[in-house]
């Protein structure tokens, strides 16, 4: 029986880890996909195994993308590759790869352990984040990852404002009505962000690299091992750095709504803002390719993926799109998450405990292994990968209806991507723009709808703080940020 | 080695993506993986194989409130003789009041679930100031409350003001986040189907039942009580209890007419006219899933206790639900939308025509 379990475990390891290396794929695309497969899983548990190593290991499988191929991982986490890129085209790769993994996992272990070991206690947190806590603190995140700006200010604007309108189309969330569809039923959902982040920032990345000479980086065996322990050094260095992503992916995951993608900015306008303060001048600054610009957002991917279970289990309430994956795979096994049945069952939180931490345990090695392949992809001209990456890319955004409209929006998507790369309009800040959009408007209509004012911002403790924070971040962002990434 | 990898994910991909064309039957289901009624249509579809004796591959079209997918069977796929669609009570509202080009007089039914949809409140709540969710869109639950709150004899407009009045609704919320709301007590009442009432209402000290609207007969066309839950909390009966009549009028045929098309075709499978083969085999097939206690045991587990329609009985319901749209509620529930809950509906002349 043990055996059994452990090769579902390593199956799910090792299918999380591929599927995190697909471009823009990720831990939803993945559960998703083996929907046809469930029957299979005969004993209930070992799909939570099956499950619980998937969105373990996808998330460290996404840092590779970024880093070698500066194309973004899944759900809109596209900061790690601000940084990382620069530093493979200067040949740290193994550096900035070691280092997101170890930050990635390390907060992967704390988080997953604060959360499996003491999970009913965190009921009281989950229900006092409530309608006006969470305006405000997206206020706060907005506030701060506007601010991760390139050179071309005045460009980078106008793509977040774009970002923003884009944002809107689908839906009206006050009157159910489509909006700026122009009669095109498939965008009555809003525009998909797979597309998007392949479309936009992927592709363009691509074909710039198509045309680009791979450089000839000597990389012998001894200096990637070098580097990986330097990676290591590094995460140990800028340890608040990651800990402070950590505790910021952690605090999103907890809170249903506010989205992983706003976690992995949010984490990285932090580490920019902080990077001043404490400026290391042996090393390029943060936003150019500094190894603290992974470390600071790679620190939340993992945490936010831990912490989503809470929300999950105790109230049957998704923490993430993943998590509304991961209750129907269990709920067609006869497992209903935050049901008093699951809820006292010891045998649940007993396998879904050891299979996450046995997951990170296992996924460590392989990932610290496979750094040494992946750091060779970059001494290889790229149209030897150009096509299957750009496959997995077709296919990673055709997966929401399979329809020809899916293939219309990539089209549309990469389009976009190329003329604004072309013309330098931050897509970075397109992106941000996007992803926060509905979820501030969604949040404001709902504030309103309550008859808020003023008053709850101003007089609730939580709401509070969150404000004093905004006003502190503005004037630091207009007065004191000097910081730009070279990213458009 | 990561070539290989990602040819061999790309080539497994495709062939998952292709399986549905080489299914003996495909479902199209208007909804992402995960939620409510993809999760229903593989409960059912793991059961009814097994008296099928054929595969059901279920394709799923996701959209804006689950229309797109709806419509795409209708003007494309039904005319493939292998493919049937499932729809659900969101599908059977948006049809009577929004720009659609599904129609069920076009379809036969393989077989419905006429479900109903519960309200919880806060226990002790007076619920003279309702704070409620309002979903994606215009929901029964409203007209409901109106009545319950504004009682008998009054003008559609007047109901309209003391909707607006009384009744905070709550608009932009997510259902796990209409979920922590109403747990935390920012909103005072919610709505659940009886699947997640039992798992997130019932569980909860704090909350306890308020109202549902019953379960259409469709041989007599009037709704009766839900055995699944105490007597007594239907609209009808809590109206009559508080007011000393029943509800009758034009708001009441109002809210009969959207009640009774998001609950009477809650899960609903229907396949094309004229596919007659197909059709008889799946009515088949339903009905010896239906006489299996095993497979009802693990679908009611899932869903609750409720009657099946099959076959021609689900035809019967379909009809029984149009002899509901007159002219005047058509134009109520419109009016109601529009002024009351601030919604974008439209009235549909061809329906009544």
């Amino acid at each position: 029986m043990l055996e059994s379990y452990f090769i579902v475990l390593m199956l799910g390891v090792f299918y999380g880890f591929f599927v995190g290396l697909i471009p823009v794929a990720g831990a939803t695309t993945g559960l998703i996909a083996i929907y046809s497969f469930v029957t299979y899983f005969q004993d209930p548990y070992m799909l939570v195994v099956f499950t619980t190593a998937i969105v373990v290991t996808s998330s460290i499988g996404d840092s590779f993308c970024g880093v070698v191929m500066n194309i973004p991982g899944a759900g809109g986490a596209a900061a790690t590759m601000v940084d990382g890129f620069p530093m493979s085209r200067r040949g740290e790769a193994a550096r900035a790869l070691s280092a997101a993994i170890s930050t990635s996992w390390i907060n992967g272990l704390i988080w997953g352990l604060a959360v499996f070991l003491f999970l009913p206690w965190y009921t009281q947190i989950v229900l006092y984040f409530g309608t006006v806590e969470m305006f405000s603190f997206l206020i706060f995140a907005m506030v701060c990852v506007i601010f991760v700006s390139s050179k071309y200010w005045f460009r980078g604007l106008l793509a977040l404002i774009l970002g923003v309108l884009v944002g809107r189309i689908g839906m009206d969330p006050v009157t159910a009505a489509d909006r700026w569809t122009f009669g095109w039923d498939y965008l009555a959902d809003g525009v998909q962000i797979i597309p998007v982040m392949a479309g936009l920032l992927a592709v363009p990345e691509l074909f710039s690299a198509y045309r680009m000479k791979a450089e000839k980086i000597q990389l012998t065996n001894g200096v990637i091992m070098s580097q990986l322990i330097e990676g290591i050094k590094d995460t140990w260095r800028w340890k608040w750095d990651g800990l402070r992503g950590g505790l910021i992916g952690g605090f999103v995951g907890l809170v249903p709504g506010i989205g992983g993608a706003i976690a992995d900015w949010f984490a990285y306008s932090q580490t920019v803002a902080v990077s001043r303060k404490n400026p290391d001048d042996s090393e390029v600054p943060v936003g150019k390719g500094n190894v603290r610009g992974v470390i600071g957002c790679e620190g939340a991917n993992n945490a936010q993926k831990a912490t989503s279970y809470v929300p999950t289990v105790l109230f049957g309430i998704p923490g993430a799109p993943f998590e509304v994956i991961v209750m129907g795979l269990l709920m067609y096994v006869g497992l209903e998450l935050g049901t008093p049945s699951v809820l006292a069952d010891e045998r649940f939180f007993d396998v879904l405990l050891s299979s996450y931490l046995w997951s990170l345990m296992i996924i460590l090695p392989i990932s610290y292994a496979f750094i040494k392949y992946a750091v060779y992809i970059t001494n290889l001209p790229f149209k030897f990968y150009f096509w299957p990456i750009f496959a997995s890319l077709v296919w990673s955004s055709t997966q929401y209806t399979g329809l020809i409209d899916d293939y219309i929006m990539l089209a549309l998507c990469i389009c976009a991507g190329m003329v604004m790369k072309y013309f330098k309009f931050s897509r970075v800040s397109f992106l941000i723009g996007f992803i926060l959009s509905y979820r501030l408007e969604a949040s404001w209509v709902q504030f309103n709808s309550f008859g808020y004012g003023w008053e709850e911002l101003v007089f609730r403790p939580l709401p509070a703080t969150f404000m004093a924070l905004t006003v502190v971040a503005l004037i630091w962002g207009l007065f004191f940020n000097k910081a730009k990434i070279d990213f458009v | 080695m990561k070539i290989k990898n990602l040819i061999t994910g790309a080539v497994t991909a495709l062939a998952m993506t292709a399986s549905a064309a080489f299914a003996d039957i495909t479902l199209v289901v208007p909804q992402k993986a995960g939620q409510g009624t993809t999760v229903w249509a593989e409960i059912i579809v793991k059961e009814l194989e097994k008296h099928l004796g054929e595969r059901i591959v279920l394709r799923l079209i996701p959209g804006a409130r689950d229309i797109p997918g709806i419509n795409k069977f209708h003007n494309d796929l039904r005319f493939d003789e292998n493919t049937i669609v499932v729809t659900h009570g969101g599908n059977g509202v948006s049809f009577l009041q929004e720009e659609v080009d599904y129609n069920y007089a076009e379809y036969e039914s393989i077989g419905l679930m006429n479900l109903n949809i519960i309200a919880g409140k806060r226990i002790g709540d007076d619920m003279s100031a309702p704070r409620f969710p309002a979903g994606s869109g215009m929901v029964p639950e409203a007209f409901a409350m109106t009545l319950l709150l504004c009682g008998p004899d009054k003008t559609v407009d007047e109901y309209i003001e003391c909707f607006k009045e009384n009744v905070t609704w709550v608009k932009g919320m997510s259902g796990g986040e209409r979920r922590l709301a109403f747990k935390r007590g920012d909103l005072n009442g919610t709505r659940e189907n009886p699947a997640t009432y039992n798992k997130h209402v019932v569980p909860d000290e704090n909350a306890e039942l308020w109202f549902h609207h019953g379960l259409l007969d469709p041989a007599t066309g009037e709704h009766g009580d839900d055995p699944n839950f105490p007597a007594g909390y239907q609209v009808e009966d809590l109206f009559e209890a508080k007011w000393g009549v029943r509800p009758s009028g034009e708001f009441y045929d109002a809210y009969k007419l959207v009640k009774s098309f998001r609950d009477g075709l809650q899960k609903a499978i229907w396949i094309n006219k004229g596919n007659d083969e197909l059709r008889d085999r799946l009515r088949a097939a339903m009905t010896a899933m239906a006489n299996d206690p095993e497979s009802m045991a693990a679908i009611e587990a899932k869903n609750g206790k409720y009657e099946w329609f099959i076959g021609e009985k689900g035809d019967q319901m379909r009809d029984t639900l149009m002899t509901f749209i007159t002219e005047d509620a058509l134009r109520n529930l419109v009016k109601f939308n529009r002024e009351a809950l601030g919604l974008n509906s439209v009235y549909k002349a061809n329906l009544v025509e």
